[in-house]
């Protein structure tokens, strides 16, 4: 069979080229959607590992701050225990490049006088030394802002060892001199390239504050517990410090990234649905073209196995093909979407960039496995059809595909049962489970197709044949369900997650305008460019920020200054607010509590309020207290109410800033909120500014343009429903396609009758649009009310589960009606080709043969 | 002078193959019907008798020659003039019958009817009587799918006579029945006919049913000796 298998290949490729085609595009697409995200997913990790690697890569421990910092006088305490060899204190900060302020750059400050090895080349080429050259210290010391700076960045600025750069920091601007190459990839080949290095001193004076570290990382004496010296080493130190192990960290990193990553995958998914899709449809429409070859095969002999392994093996062999064109592409198309993952990364989970990709081989061979077995698996259930049906059914004129039909009840019991048993275990068991959405999405997504076949069948049998039209049409797709089902199903798929999306993305939007409008009430925002990176290197000191509240127009100022903490394990952003309007004036939108109160026990008695997704992850509410690590150890605020929020699904809190500085020790302010007199234009005010402080970094925003960020970042995270509305598009146009060749072949026959008894070719052309336009509605139909189903899972469970949000439900009409008539107007044009083939039968096809 | 039904005017039909070039299927057939009359045509496998109807129900045409159906040269109609010709004037039954599974008995008759849009109260009159000719009124509803070839053939000859054809083309009508089943077609389809004032051109390779025609002809090698 395997000669006869590369015998016919080729011929059989030649005959239909846009089927095999297909196949290997649906393997490319799957390998290629599953190689990007488990790339981008792995980099996104692999970016903090490096991190961690590079800066740490020799200690055995990092004390960390609970706190945005840490007193350095804790340096000589981790000294002092007698297993600590060696201990260096980091400070680290993030800056920006004056003349690109969306440049950011990772400053750490290191102590070099510590045994730490920093990779540092002198100067010229690197690796032209041969390997780490020893820096003086005291060169370092004598040298105003001395950099070492990576190789990279250094060509990217077009700098040379010497030479100077200016970057800023909070509104400072610094010059910096590049005084030595650093190549921190000596050490790992993660490691980012926008590292730069710089005396610890230099970095607190300069950039930072003086006294404050962020880090001590330690080095263990040669076989110590390192878990006895971290316990030690937290009793020792101050309370809220923590005291982690490098692989520690990276669990941290990888737990914060949970949510994010299971999206990406559940992307990845989705584009794996549509490559398995394309296989099936594209083998099944090739075997029906070689159905009577396949019944000469078994006539002379050929066993249904020996069939099997025929389309069974050229399948693989596509699925090859597929695999070799999904994984440039995939490698591709991670490289063209690293920046807006990167930029998620860091804007929302305050992790490092991705710099580079991180590709470990062992991707390419889960790729390759999941494309070759992709293949196979999409090909299995026609393969399996053809080689099981018998000799005289594959070669019959006619053919009926009774045993879907009479296995439609079954199915559709089967989807049901499927249904009712995963709503009682949610209901019963699953409801505090933070998956259980995803189940409860599943079992619908398999219900709905094992429910196809009844619902076309019975649809479809509710038609009464008047005419030699749609409603023949109609009545005709009950007829071949094992063909027309399966498209529709997958058509009501793919329309049930862009509905489901559509309705939770445009609830979401509007719950979003709604919150926005209440939230930003004032008329101008300022910060520095700092912002865009690390919200908390973003400083405004307080001689600018009374001069701004000074400036005539400016009605009242709000300060707000906000850093990373901790309640428990759970990180939160917690931000200091002073008000400077009363109370009642604020439109803050509380869920629990009464918003004049709350803010006065927030202003005047060091209550917080919590945010919902912490409220809703950690059970607080109204009159329970929130515990948070502050300088002097763990302390418990007082909620005082729970407010919509939904710029972080992490959770934040919100204190007066007296008291956050109480708690924390004080700090710059971070932004500013201006309320402008009546009469007094945000626009002019915000040019005001800008002329009366031109050296200083500001980032100026009105309301009007901070709104429009706002919803520039949204359409940016969710536009994914254009990749959604693509792949319904495209399994449409496909699906109906496909399925219309299959039936134009396997009703060949059929045709040929019509035409016999004197059906003109327009009539067919008719019948067979009719028929695609009605698989469209079909589909429509299905995946609508699959999407409103969905929609719920994904507003009441997913979303309460993962990200704790209050979405109020709206349902977005125009980009619905506009979705319905694409797709529509998609199975129309999908069906003109098929309808166009089926109409050129002629009535002689009846008996081809008999001459 | 009344216009035969059908006139084969030196028609041949010339098929080109693959592996051995240019071959007859007909040479040269001249022969006309009138109204009414019946035709066996006699041949054995090969011979040009399914060509023979496909050109005379104008679904292929001829090389050279000339075929005139009710005095219409088809080689000089287009395809949807020859279609709605078949579609009004001629009935065909197949010696497989060909009928579609998923449709009932009355729907299967009903298809030339729908095809040609017509519908109402006349048309279900006309096949609920053609249904009680051939014996299976009490079926009309069943899914033709468990009827007995014998059945299934009669069914095609109702769906055949539904429109009222002037002229009716059986291609071997028996041909995939048994002989009790075979003759009671043959007479059935003999019997319709007649009552329906229509002319029958069949083919059979059984001599016995030939001979119930008014008029035999034998096909050999694609040439007619129309007796």
């Amino acid at each position: 069979m395997i000669r006869y298998l590369v015998r016919v290949l080729a011929a059989n490729l030649r005959r239909a080229p846009s089927l095999y085609l297909l196949t290997v595009i649906g393997v490319a697409l799957g390998v290629a959607s599953v190689l990007t995200i488990q790339i981008l997913n792995r980099s996104a990790l692999a970016a903090f590992t490096g991190s961690v690697q590079a800066v740490s890569g020799e200690a055995d421990l990092s004390v960390l701050g609970r706190t945005p910092t840490l007193p350095d006088s804790l340096y000589p305490t981790v000294l002092a225990d007698p297993d600590v060899a060696g201990a260096w204190a980091l400070y680290r900060t993030s800056v920006t490049l004056a003349d690109r302020p969306d440049f950011f750059l990772e400053a750490v400050g290191v102590d070099f006088f510590a045994p730490v090895r920093i990779p540092l080349v002198t100067a010229g080429r690197v690796g032209s030394e041969g390997g780490a050259t020893p820096v003086n210290p005291a060169a370092v010391l004598a040298t105003p802002g001395w950099t070492a700076v990576s190789p990279e960045l250094v060509a990217d600025l077009g700098l040379a060892v010497g030479d100077t750069f200016t970057v800023t920091s909070g509104v400072r601007r610094v010059r910096l001199e590049v005084g030595a190459l650093v190549d921190f990839r000596r050490l790992t080949p993660l490691a980012g390239t926008r590292l730069i290095v710089l005396d610890v001193a230099q970095t607190q004076a300069l950039l930072g504050e003086p006294g404050r570290i962020h880090q001590i990382d330690v080095r263990a004496v040669a076989g110590t517990d390192l878990g006895a010296l971290a316990k030690r080493l937290r009793e020792t130190l101050e309370p809220g410090v923590d005291v982690l192990t490098p692989e520690q960290r990276t669990q941290r990193a990888e737990g914060l990234l949970a949510a994010f990553r299971l999206n990406l995958t559940a992307l990845s998914l989705i584009s794996v649905f549509v490559g398995f899709f394309l296989v099936y449809s594209a083998t099944q429409a090739s075997l029906v073209r070689r159905r009577a070859e396949f019944g000469l095969l078994r006539s002379l002999g050929a066993t249904p196995r020996q069939v099997f392994a025929v389309i069974a093996a050229e399948v693989g062999l596509l699925g090859a093909v597929g695999v070799a064109l999904g994984l440039p592409l995939g490698y591709w198309a991670a490289r063209v979407n690293v920046d807006v993952v990167s930029a998620t990364l860091t804007n929302l989970y305050l992790l490092d960039a991705i710099e580079r990709l991180y590709v470990p081989r062992a991707l390419f061979v889960l790729a390759a496995a999941i494309g070759i077995g992709g293949a196979v698996a999409g090909a299995l259930l026609p393969a399996l059809d053809v080689s099981r049906r018998d000799t005289k059914t594959l070669l019959a004129a006619f053919t009926l595909h009774e045993r879907l039909g009479s296995a439609a009840v079954p199915l559709a019991g089967i989807g049901i049962a499927i249904l009712v048993a995963t709503g009682l275990w949610f209901v019963v068991l699953g409801r505090d489970w933070q998956g259980a959405g995803f189940v409860l999405a599943i079992a619908l997504l398999a219900a709905l197709p094992l429910g196809t076949p009844l619902l076309v069948q019975r649809l479809a049998a509710l038609v009464r044949i008047a005419d030699f039209g749609w409603r023949y049409s109609l009545r005709s797709l009950g007829v071949r369900l094992q063909t027309t089902a399966f498209a529709i199903a997958a058509l009501g798929i793919a329309v049930s997650m862009l509905v489901g999306i559509t309705l939770m993305i445009g609830s979401f939007r509007r719950t979003l305008e709604v919150w926005v409008n209440s939230s930003l009430r004032a008329d101008v925002y300022i910060t520095t460019p700092s912002w865009r990176g690390r919200g908390t290197d973003a400083t405004l000191d307080s001689a600018l920020a009374a001069d701004l509240a000074g400036m005539p127009g400016v009605r009242a100022v709000d300060r707000l200054r906000g850093f990373p903490g901790y309640t428990g394990e759970r990180r939160v952003a917690l931000a200091g607010v002073e008000m400077g309007i009363p109370y009642d004036e604020s439109r803050l939108p509380l869920l629990a509590g009464e918003r004049t109160p709350a803010l006065a026990a927030v202003h005047e008695r060091g209550a917080v309020l919590i945010s919902e997704p912490l409220a809703r992850k950690t059970g607080l509410g109204l009159g329970d207290s929130l515990p948070l690590s502050v300088l002097t150890g763990e302390r418990r605020f007082a909620v005082a109410g729970v407010y919509y929020d939904y710029s972080s699904e992490g959770g934040t809190v919100i204190m007066s800033l007296p008291t956050l500085n109480a708690a924390f020790g004080t700090g710059p302010v971070n932004s500013m909120a201006l309320y402008l007199a009546p009469g007094v234009k945000p626009e002019e005010t915000v040019d005001a500014i800008r002329a009366r402080y031109l050296d200083t970094p500001l980032l100026l925003r009105s309301n009007q343009t901070l709104r429009a960020e706002v919803f520039t970042i949204f359409e940016q995270t969710f536009a994914i429903t254009r990749i959604l509305q693509g792949m319904a598009l495209l399994i449409a146009v496909t699906g109906i396609t496909l399925t219309l060749l299959v039936l134009a072949h396997e009703r060949l026959s059929e045709l040929a009758l019509y035409r016999a008894l004197g059906a003109g070719t327009r009539q067919v052309f008719g019948i067979f649009v009719a028929e695609g336009i009605g698989m469209g509605a079909l589909g429509l139909v299905l995946g609508s009310v699959g999407g409103v189903l969905l929609a719920a899972i994904l507003i009441l469970v997913i979303n309460r589960a993962y990200f704790g949000w209050t979405i109020q439900v709206s349902v977005p009409l125009a980009a619905l009606a506009w979705q319905a008539a694409s797709l529509l107007a998609a199975a129309v044009v999908a069906s003109l080709y098929p309808a166009f083939r089926a109409s050129r039968t002629t009535a002689a096809e009846l008996a081809r043969d008999d001459v | 002078m009344t216009t035969p039904v059908l006139a084969f005017d030196r028609v041949s039909k010339v098929y080109d193959t693959f592996a051995s070039g240019s071959r007859y299927a007909l040479r040269d057939v001249t022969f006309t019907t009138s109204a009414g009359r019946t035709i066996a045509i006699v041949g054995r496998s090969g011979s040009g008798k399914s060509t023979l109807l496909h050109l005379a129900a104008g679904i292929d045409v001829p090389t050279t020659g000339s075929v005139s159906l009710f005095g219409r040269p088809l080689e000089r109609e287009s395809e949807t003039t020859r279609t709605r010709l078949r579609r009004d004037a001629v009935g065909l039954v197949f010696q497989f019958f060909y009928l579609l599974p998923h449709l009932s008995l009355h729907d299967n008759v009903a298809l030339p009817a729908l095809i040609a849009g017509e519908r109402g109260a006349e048309v279900d009159a006309r096949i609920r009587h053609l249904l009680a000719r051939v014996g299976l009124e009490d079926r009309a509803r069943d899914p033709v799918q468990h009827l007995s070839g014998g059945e299934m053939q009669r069914v095609a000859i109702a769906r055949a006579l539904l429109r009222r054809p002037r002229l009716l083309l059986a291609d071997e009508p028996t041909g995939n029945l048994d002989d009790a089943n075979g003759r009671a077609v043959m007479d059935l389809l003999l019997t319709l006919a007649a009552e329906e004032a229509t002319t029958l051109l069949y083919v059979t390779h059984s001599r016995e049913f030939a001979a119930l025609a008014d008029e035999t002809w034998q096909i050999h090698s694609g040439e007619l000796d129309p007796g």
